[in-house]
């Protein structure tokens, strides 16, 4: 599976960057293609291309605040969730995903 | 990313790291490490630096699970943006991801005009770092000033 996703909290200083890499290590661990673009204290990083954002199966916003360029993923299959449930359970999060895709394909 | 993994020493003076703080609570834990910082002259008020701490602290957890807690504060009472590290013997009650006390305090203090990239970069590699649970059992089990940098500068 293909997942892209954002992180962005309050601050923008620390939970944007854990829950970014507590998703990537859950979502690789699986097997899975993943890129999370942050938006954070220093601007955006690893910004998502037009290209991975139609590749990907599904979005992840791991967000407290609204984040920007929300539009990009009008068309996509978007979960939005706190940071905290990223940072808390990434693994369970990535399986609940999986057996979302799976029952929306069958 | 090399030239992040030596540069931690800019945001962490070594006597901003306390691990063997005498503290009851979540509250004296941030302001003995805050009044660290202040000895150091990297925050200049400590009262403003503290609201802020605690108005980010009011807006969610900051226990990251795993027995650490990285509360962080944008401040203008901040000079330099820097670090400050402390281990309490006793657990102390804090609002974290997995409901158990806290003993490591990672206590981040960023200069409200910060525009220094390189400074917030890294406090964002530190950060992530935390995600992995070997550097969080490091960081935990650290005996020495040497071995907990050592833990936060991991390339994982």
């Amino acid at each position: 599976m293909k997942i892209v996703g954002v992180a962005a909290c309050t601050a923008g200083i620390a939970h944007t960057y854990l829950a970014k890499e507590k998703l990537v290590k859950a979502a690789q661990e699986a097997g899975h293609i993943v890129k999370i673009e942050t938006q954070g204290t220093i601007g955006t990083e690893d910004e998502l291309t037009a290209k991975e954002i139609t590749d990907a199966d599904v979005v992840i916003i791991a967000a407290d605040i609204s984040i920007s360029g929300r539009e990009r993923f009008k068309d996509k299959k978007v979960i939005q969730i706190p940071t905290h449930i990223a940072m808390k359970s990434p693994k369970a999060l990535v399986k609940k995903i999986e057996a979302e895709l799976n029952a929306a394909s069958e | 990313m090399e030239e992040l993994e030596v540069k931690l020493s800019e945001l962490l003076d070594e006597t901003a790291i306390d691990l063997e703080m005498d503290v009851q609570s979540k509250h004296e834990a941030i302001e003995r490490l805050t009044d660290l910082l202040v000895f150091n002259g990297v925050i200049e008020s400590k009262a403003t630096f503290l609201e802020d701490v605690y108005e980010r602290e009011a807006q969610g957890l900051t226990g990251i699970g795993n027995g650490i807690a990285i509360p962080h504060g944008k401040s203008a009472g901040v000079q330099k943006t820097s670090i400050a590290i402390g281990r309490s013997k006793n657990g102390l009650e804090w609002e974290t991801l997995d409901e158990e006390p806290v003993q490591t305090i990672i206590l981040f203090a960023v200069k409200e005009s910060d525009k220094n990239n390189f400074h917030l970069k890294l406090l964002a590699k530190i950060a992530g770092a935390l995600a992995d649970e070997e550097v969080c059992h490091q960081v935990k089990n650290a005996g020495s000033v040497e071995e907990i940098i050592r833990a936060l500068q991991e390339e994982k």
